[in-house]
């Protein structure tokens, strides 16, 4: 028997939608403020900082990260890590253009960390779109769910 | 700007990590998570003594160097991972180098280094030229 038989498991939460129902629009106000405070000018061809595909998916989606934590039956004041991202880009993004969100938990694993201790490990698909429906891209987010309750 | 394999890339260069930037960016994710805004709140949960930068923030810097080595190209795909946190104030530099060619498909590793602490993120990305 390991060490995780002795855990409950993880919550069911894969599978939870996170189609979102916000239209999210690029403003060239805000790419600017973005890009600047990041060190850069925005870009004079009218495309929009390519960071924005983790900032309109998360706006957009379907639920809040406090939401996307309680589907998981986690607490966000307990302190949702970022592990890893990662995005395929269809067509860059634009100044001005409007896009919505679809996606969904891929799935939360229950593991053990010697930094950690117990943690679930969310995985999280969003993919953005024009309002037409053509996809632009699409995200796959690696959130670390520290569970302090089971610590030793 | 033409590259081979095994050439680096350009650094990106973040003197100071702006807690200023963070105020910002909590409006733009709309995620008012108070790590990245009050310092006490940080103490308090033992995460340090300074805010810690949004992750976002932290790959926007690693993209700003990819969009500057390759004028005009556009990041197709990217993976990032998030080793360590970078705070408020942390001087920081992101490097990269080209790992392989195809057409024009440039594919790239890179690294973002908080002075005194090593490497904080790192990953790869496909960039057409």
């Amino acid at each position: 028997m390991s060490e995780l038989d002795e855990l409950p498991p993880a919550p069911p939460a894969a599978g939870t939608s996170l189609d979102g129902t916000k239209v999210f629009t690029i403003t060239a106000e805000e790419n600017a403020a973005m890009c600047r405070s990041t060190g850069i000018e925005p870009a004079a061809d009218g495309t929009a900082h390519p960071i924005y595909y983790y900032v309109a998916t998360q706006v957009a989606m379907g639920k809040t990260v406090a939401g996307v934590c309680e589907a998981c039956e986690f607490d966000v004041e307990d302190g949702p890590m970022m592990g890893s991202s990662g995005v395929r880009f269809a067509a860059p993004l634009k100044v001005g253009e409007s896009y919505k969100v679809t996606g969904e938990i891929l799935s939360l694993v229950r593991k053990r960390s010697r930094k950690l201790g117990v943690m679930d490990v969310l995985t999280y698909r969003l993919r953005l779109h024009l309002l037409d429906g053509t996809q632009v891209l699409e995200t796959d987010n690696v959130w670390v769910l520290p569970r302090k309750e089971f610590a030793a | 700007m033409s590259y081979a394999v095994g050439d680096e890339l350009p650094p990106f260069t973040i003197v100071s990590v702006s807690p200023e930037a963070m105020k910002q960016w909590a409006v733009f994710l709309a995620d008012p998570n108070p790590i990245h805004l009050d310092v006490e709140v940080v103490k308090a949960k033992g995460l340090g003594d300074r805010v810690i930068n949004q992750g976002p923030i932290n790959v926007a810097y690693m993209m700003n160097m990819l969009m500057q080595a390759f004028p005009g190209g556009t990041i197709k795909a990217m993976d990032s991972r998030f080793l360590d946190n970078v705070y408020g104030g942390d001087s920081a530099v992101v490097t990269g180098k080209v790992t392989a060619i195809e057409g024009n498909a440039v594919t790239c590793e890179f690294a973002l280094d908080v002075k005194g602490r090593g490497t904080v993120n790192a990953g790869t990305a496909i960039v057409q030229i």
